[in-house]
């Protein structure tokens, strides 16, 4: 009987239009468009070797030593072009540079022509900090020359300071978080097979619930086995999200990829769970609860930075226990784990808070069908 | 006589200030097709639902096949078999699975489940349609499914919920066939419907009911003896004269004559050769007369006398 039910379960899943539509078409549709519209800008801030301009109006030696060592460097920041102030400004005109460095007796400062994008930020923080630290660099220099070398690694370091340390090979760019909550939006849209377990099973919401009482089933049997097959047909539909992502779009999840899977089916089990929950609750039609669900997946995505990326820092700053809590957020949280740390004690204690969320939705929602006998059909 | 399958005693079903039962009894026998009949609101499908476990009720007792039933009866349940009066299908599913799903809850053995599969779609003619998904069906068929999935696993009790609304007279015709053909197999039928030519033509014994409560029992020829009316006669007539009427008013077993746009209508109560007596006074009188009816009452005309309403409005 459990199997039985379990294999009409998935093929109802499997052939569900409206739960196709919203977990494997949607997602796939979602993710091309995050692709073409975060990609380039991504891209952007993949920054190569910068062209620039040297107008030395007077000579600094110190200078001339950070340049070389940049020059030197395996992936130089800049490649300079010593020049007079004219041929500088044609350079710039003709776009062959992206800025000037003006070297004159009272320091560095430098000409753009545009002041908005990534490279003359760059230009404008490295002459920040060469400013900042000249005297460090000079004072070392006048003790022992030799020692001019590890200041200028010093000030390469300091460039890397604002950018993340990865701490494992993973990719921490802030723009994959945008992915991790379209995977765990996929989870959680799951929320609609669980929600289609609860009305099926019982029979004041549903005639296929009213039959499915009178027969002679155990009713934690069968909504067990439509919970399971429910949480399988949703793993299909998020190896098939996540592979589409992670192989057709080639959207880098790091080496843990079977971890970001494990951690999107369990997404997909918080969500059906969670549909089964709200759907046992009172007598409300299928309409206002399935309204009721997507509101708050959509409210829990948006809360975990789907649609403002930096939403969720902003959470987590004023109101953490809301993080800990969204079902989005613990599952966004999870592939962020994987690329993050390098061990998985972050990792597990999110899996753990899913599972949690997993049992407490499950028995909650089963509490509320069990019951036997209703007062009204 | 036959074994008592279902015995409902003193059955109360409240819907906070709304008696939808009122103090039912019932007791249907092995074997019979045994008619619910009622107006909408009767409180048929509530007392169906009530018997199946479904619905929890104020009062009473509810027993079937000699035991208590209650809502985990999974030996009792295995021996029911319910057609409900809303199409219960998965749209997923395609005629045979739906078929299977729903035969699956009740019978393991994937073989003899096989048969019964089969069985249940030559029953109801579907072979051709065995590869469609509801939506493709049409109004008939999906009936004709919506019984296959009731039935298929051989239940030796069998509860039809208004089976037929909405369907053409054909696949109605079919139905009705149908439940005739389970019951001589071997299945008792428990049939509720509004429509009393259904009920007349399917039914061992009735039940009426109205607000709740059994108002009339037994065969049809029980239910029909009940009331005064034993036949009505209707003869279209241009224009008849009072003495005329009265004449007609004296005849015995004449209980109530009238005449109404150009038709005369004369019930009667008993008695042979009403109709005789009935041309002899409009012969005496030179009276012309175009077509002649002679009915029988119906069940209509049980529940119009018990009630002073109609047993349903006039589709």
């Amino acid at each position: 009987m459990f199997f039985h039910s379990l294999k009409y379960e998935l093929k109802v899943g499997l052939r569900n239009k409206e739960l196709i539509m919203w977990l494997m078409i949607f997602p796939v549709v979602l993710g091309t468009f995050f692709k073409i519209a975060f990609g380039n800008i991504y891209n952007s801030e993949t920054v190569s070797t910068i062209p620039v301009a040297v107008v030395e109006n007077v000579e600094n030696e110190v200078f001339d030593a950070v340049m070389t060592g940049i020059a030197e460097s395996e992936e130089p920041l800049f490649k300079a072009e010593y020049t007079d102030a004219d041929s500088a400004a044609e350079l710039l005109e003709k776009g062959d540079i992206s800025g000037i460095i003006y070297v004159d007796a009272d320091g560095l400062t430098m000409g753009v022509s545009e002041t908005d994008g990534v490279e003359p930020s760059i230009i404008e923080s490295f002459i920040r900090q060469y400013t900042a630290r000249e005297t460090v660099i000079k004072a070392a220099a006048e003790k022992n020359p030799m020692n001019i070398s590890a200041a200028v690694e010093a000030m390469e370091i300091g460039e890397d300071i604002n950018s993340n340390i990865p701490l494992t090979d993973g990719n921490t760019d802030p723009y994959i978080q945008y992915f991790y909550n379209l995977i765990a939006m996929v989870g959680l849209f799951g929320s609609l097979t669980g929600l289609h377990i609860a009305i099926e099973n019982q029979a004041n919401l549903s005639v296929t619930g009213a039959r499915n009482n009178v027969s002679p089933v155990n009713k934690l049997t069968k909504i067990i086995a439509s919970l399971l097959g429910s949480c399988l047909a949703q793993a299909v539909c998020v190896i098939i999200s996540t592979s589409y992502i992670a192989f057709v779009l080639g959207i880098d999840f790091g080496s843990r990829l079977p971890l970001v899977y494990l951690s999107g089916i369990l997404g997909g089990c918080v969500g059906v769970s969670m549909g089964f929950f709200v759907g046992s609750i009172g007598s409300m039609g299928v309409g206002a609860k399935a309204g009721i669900l997507m509101s708050v997946s959509m409210v829990g995505c948006a809360l975990s930075g789907l649609m403002v990326g930096d939403i969720k820092a902003t959470v987590s700053e004023h109101a953490p226990i809301i993080n800990k809590i969204n079902p989005a957020a613990v599952i966004s949280d999870s592939f962020y784990c994987l690329n993050l740390y390098s061990d998985y004690d972050k990792y597990i204690e999110k899996i753990v808070t899913m599972l949690i969320i997993i049992v407490i939705f499950t028995v909650g929602g089963f509490l509320m069908t069990r019951r036997k006998k209703y007062a009204s059909l | 006589m036959a074994e008592t399958v279902v015995k409902i005693e003193n059955l109360v079903k409240r819907y906070k200030d709304l008696i939808a039962v009122d103090h039912l009894c019932l007791d249907i026998r092995e074997g019979e097709i045994f008619g619910l009949l009622g107006p909408n609101g009767s409180g048929k499908t509530t007392t169906i639902n009530c018997l199946l476990s479904l619905l929890d009720f104020d009062k009473g007792e509810i027993e079937i096949f000699g035991k208590k039933m209650t809502p985990v009866s999974y030996d009792i349940k295995r021996n029911i078999g319910v057609v409900m009066q809303n199409v219960a299908v998965f749209n997923e599913l395609n005629v045979r699975e739906n078929i299977d799903y729903f035969c699956g809850l009740y019978i393991k053995d994937k073989e003899k489940r096989r048969q019964c599969v089969d069985d249940a779609i030559k029953f109801v003619g579907l072979e051709e349609f065995t590869k469609f998904f509801p939506k493709k069906l049409s109004g008939g068929l999906l009936r004709r499914l919506n019984i296959a999935c009731g039935i298929a696993h051989k239940p030796k009790l069998i509860i039809f919920d208004e089976p037929t609304v909405a369907v053409d007279p054909q696949s109605r015709n079919n139905i009705l066939e149908g439940i005739q053909k389970l019951n001589r197999e071997g299945a008792t039928v428990i049939y509720t419907s509004h429509y009393m030519e259904e009920v007349e033509q399917l039914c061992s014994r009735i039940v009426i009911m109205d607000k709740g409560k059994k108002i009339a029992e037994g065969s049809k020829e029980q239910l029909k003896k009940m009331i005064k009316n034993t036949e009505t006669v209707e003869i279209e007539i241009s224009d008849v004269p009072e003495s005329t009427m009265n004449r007609l008013r004296e005849l015995p077993h004449v209980y109530e004559a009238g005449c109404n746009e150009n038709k005369l209508e004369i019930k009667c109560s008993g008695g042979k050769h009403n109709l005789v007596r009935i041309l002899g006074v409009l012969q005496d009188d030179n009276l012309n007369f175009g077509r002649v009816y002679s009915e029988l009452p119906t069940l209509n005309d049980v529940f119009l006398e018990i009630t002073g309403k109609e047993l349903r409005d006039k589709d």
